[in-house]
């Protein structure tokens, strides 16, 4: 009896820990467009779904897309997604959906840097539903984060700005609210399809900025072991799997030269060997869409909002 | 495996539970193998290392303690040279090689080239524990270990292999093959000094190390903040290293296993001398019983002695073996935290204060005597703990800094420039200086909280019991606000390794 009421006291205490934990989460955790994107992807079907990084978020519009290919798409893509993150991503949306076709936009920069711990990978991982991708996920990625991103995934955003708006994030997690009204600020707004719209900026005021660059000899071979086994896991599932980069400015491909061009042809050989489709329109494709700097809101290559679109329609006549 | 990763927090976890589920007869042999996988998931190319060390020196001690129970004396004794050589051999290969080479080069204007050499994972620390090990074989402490898997497990015991503390085996081995019953009070109190030491890591430690970083790394640009980097230094070493044993010493007692502590409120410490009792105190004693010890009783140091008394006269010729004792034990502390000249200086900074207090005791006597200072007055207390706090800041110029240069460098800004605001201009975690006064503000806050728990445990007050005491509710509050406060004000800058986990 003695020993019973211990345990019960402990459960409880657990129970209530568990509980503040879970409490502060809904509160402080924001509710950012991921949790849009991966709410959309899990649960409704899509042919097309376009994983990779800003450059992707912000120069693929699916619905632009569709009006050419007829095909339905969600663009999953943001600043920060890595390999091993589109890979699990992959890997959930099969678990939920079977996706036609995975478009990968290919930032040459992020296959020589390394993944920063801890927010990165929180970003995805903490939106997942229960899933084999989300435990495969969590053993390889946030397994070795510190035990906050697990008891506080909130600890990195600012709670200066969460704070006020504790009440608000919480209805809308509590209701299951998707919409996607709050997610714009003065310079770009998120749409249902996952495409983040960049509003035009003055491109006479523009700075010049070192984008992510790519370094002969520095590849990360964890990265490129996630993307060979993306592409891998497409074979096998039947997915087929495209890879493109989005056009830069042409002024950034004139300073950094050297850097792009080692870049195109290391990927053009590993996509050759793979046997797999790239478009690149920075090279084969580069008369395909203007390179001139108004068409961009930075040096670094990140499309205006009406630009993405007609880039996008470009791009879907290539996948046709 | 970071002892703050998720990964080390479920490895524990599972080794508590298949610790405890195991008839208990097996314990012992479930901490073996947790503390070898442990060790291979830091990188199966160490493995080979720790193994040579705990082969060598449970063979050679066997072998010593066979050799004297047949009164071979004379052979236990090379049986023993032998094997510390072999053991303090590698370590000294392996973390001392290329200092060497670069040493050499520079001397004598050779071109030799360094060594590809992988430091492994904890070397200084196994390296230590099984030398002393060794010692106590030969003389007599304690019996040599018959059984090889129970003497690895002492070697390897996962919680202390990174960062120690340096387990004495007269102590820890009984306990780590000793059976132990199941009680929720040891994974609690376990939990507890697990919280404090989180606490201290990433409230303390990654937000003093945010300043530290910024202010060593760019000296001239933060040129008046010379000061504040070695005082935030402080912060970080003490809170990330006591937070570092508060952690394993926690888990370790979750197996009901209590090993030495390596802090004793180290900033109450009235002297140097004092400071080396309460700072990485394991480090100390063994440095204190199998270096000091020896050097001070052996025959040279005895003529030595001898010979001092006869030039100097009887008091200094008494003390003068001792301070040169001294001297010793802090070159090989310095030269133990790593291979460069800069360590080198700390330690031996350290014995100099050591030896010249020890040379002068008589002198300061006579100046408290006629001052009318009895040693007990609060100020001269308060006094003595602010000198030393000073002394030992100076010392951790050389520790931090690159090179024994930049250390001077820091120093001399230290005391020539002085402009705290520049503090404001540091980008603190991810929101850069907007975040920067609130940072400071936390370290302030936290810093002021371990003040008020040392002052209370100086004072004699178990807080731990005086909290057990209360009431569940109560208890359980203070220990979510402990943890919550991690969450809310532990440093969102880049997450960073335990300091001596690289020792």
């Amino acid at each position: 009896m003695h020993n019973f009421k211990k345990i019960l006291k402990t459960l409880l205490v657990l129970a209530v820990c568990a509980a503040i934990l879970a409490g502060l989460d809904l509160a402080l955790y924001p509710c950012t467009f991921m949790r849009n994107d991966i709410h959309s992807v899990t649960t409704r079907q899509y042919d097309d779904i376009i994983v990779g990084t800003s450059h992707g978020k912000m120069g693929i519009d699916p619905e632009s897309m569709k009006e050419i290919t007829g095909r339905t798409g969600h663009n999953i893509c943001v600043g920060g997604e890595y390999g091993i993150d589109a890979y699990y991503i992959t890997k959930l949306i099969n678990e939920k959906q079977k996706p036609k076709r995975i478009i990968y936009e290919v930032d040459p920069g992020y296959f020589v840097t390394e993944k920063e711990e801890g927010n990165n990978y929180l970003l995805f991982y903490h939106e997942f539903p229960f899933s084999r991708a989300k435990l495969e996920y969590f053993w390889n990625s946030i397994a070795k984060c510190n035990f906050r991103t697990v008891l506080f995934p909130w600890y990195e955003y600012s709670l200066s700005y969460e704070l006020p708006k504790i009440k608000e994030t919480f209805t809308k997690k509590v209701t299951g609210d998707y919409s996607v009204s709050d997610l714009k600020s003065d310079s770009q707004e998120y749409h249902e399809s996952g495409f983040i719209e960049r509003y035009p900026v003055d491109v006479r005021k523009l700075k010049k900025s070192e984008p992510k660059l790519y370094e002969e000899g520095m590849v990360n071979e964890e990265n490129m072991g996630y993307l060979k086994k993306l592409i891998d896991y497409c074979k096998a599932n039947e997915i087929e799997f495209v890879a493109v980069t989005t056009p830069i400015p042409i002024d950034t491909l004139r300073d950094y030269s050297d850097n792009y061009n080692a870049a195109w042809r290391f990927f053009g050989e590993f996509f050759d060997k793979q046997g797999v489709k790239y478009l690149n329109f920075n090279t084969q494709y580069f008369k395909a869409f203007t390179h001139d700097l108004r068409a961009y809101t930075d040096y670094d290559g990140h499309l205006n909002g009406q630009a993405a679109r007609d880039y996008s329609k470009v791009l879907a006549e290539f996948l046709k | 495996m970071s002892l703050v990763s998720n990964l080390f927090l479920l490895f524990v976890a599972a080794c508590v539970i298949v610790y405890y589920v195991v008839p208990s007869k097996l314990q012992w042999l479930v901490l073996l193998c947790f503390s070898y996988l442990y060790y291979i998931a830091g990188g199966v190319r160490y493995l080979g290392f720790m193994l040579f060390s705990t082969a060598v020196t449970y063979l050679a001690a066997l072998g010593i303690e066979k050799l004297e129970e047949k009164g071979k004396h004379g052979s236990a004794k090379r049986l023993l040279i032998v094997g510390l050589i072999l053991n303090f051999g590698m370590l000294g290969t392996i973390k001392y090689t290329n200092f060497a080479v670069e040493n050499l080069n520079a001397l004598f204007h050779m071109n030799l080239r360094g060594m590809e050499i992988l430091l492994p994972l904890g070397i200084s620390f196994y390296t230590f524990q099984s030398s002393g090990y060794l010692l106590d074989v030969y003389w007599k402490r304690c019996s040599a270990e018959k059984q090889p898997l129970k003497y690895a497990l002492f070697v390897s015991f996962f919680p202390q292999i990174l960062q120690g503390p340096i387990g004495r085996y007269s102590r820890l081995a009984e306990q780590l093959y000793a059976p132990h019953r199941f009680e929720g009070k040891n994974i609690a109190r376990g939990f507890e000094r697990i919280l404090w030491g989180f606490f201290k890591k990433m409230i303390l430690a990654d937000w003093a190390a945010v300043f530290v970083d910024a202010i060593f790394g760019n000296p001239d640009q933060y040129s008046g903040l010379a000061l504040f980097g070695v005082l935030f230094y402080t912060i970080q070493l003490y809170a990330d290293f006591s937070g570092g044993m508060d952690v394993v010493i926690g888990i370790a007692s979750m197996f009901g296993i209590e090993m030495d502590e390596n802090f004793k409120r180290p900033f109450f410490a009235v002297s140097i001398t004092d400071f080396w009792h309460r700072w990485h105190i394991t480090l100390g004693t063994w440095m204190k019983d199998y270096v000091f010890y020896p050097v001070t009783l052996s025959g040279w140091m005895n003529r030595f002695g001898k010979w001092a008394k006869k030039v100097f006269g009887k008091k200094t010729g008494r003390t003068l073996p001792i301070c040169l004792a001294n001297l010793i034990v802090f070159f090989v502390v310095g030269v133990w935290h790593g291979a460069a000249w800069k360590y080198i200086v700390y330690g031996v900074y350290n014995g100099i204060i050591i030896a010249f207090s020890g040379l002068m005791a008589g002198q300061y006597r006579n100046w408290k005597k006629k001052l009318n200072i009895t040693g007990k007055e609060n100020w001269f207390h308060i006094f003595a703990i602010v000198r030393t706090f000073i002394l030992v800041n100076i010392s951790w110029f050389f520790d931090r800094a690159d090179t024994v240069g930049q250390a001077f460098h820091m120093m001399k800004l230290s005391v020539t420039k002085f402009a705290p605001s520049e503090l404001l201009l540091i980008p603190a975690g991810r929101e850069g200086t907007a975040f920067t006064p609130y940072a400071l503000l936390i370290l302030a806050v936290g810093c002021v909280i371990l003040f008020i728990v040392s002052f209370l445990q100086e004072r004699g007050m178990k807080i731990r019991e005086t909290l057990s005491k209360r009431s569940l509710p109560i208890t359980v509050a203070v220990y979510m606000v402990l943890l919550i406060s991690i969450g809310l004000f532990g440093s969102t800058a880049v997450a960073r390794g335990f300091i001596y986990a690289q020792f």
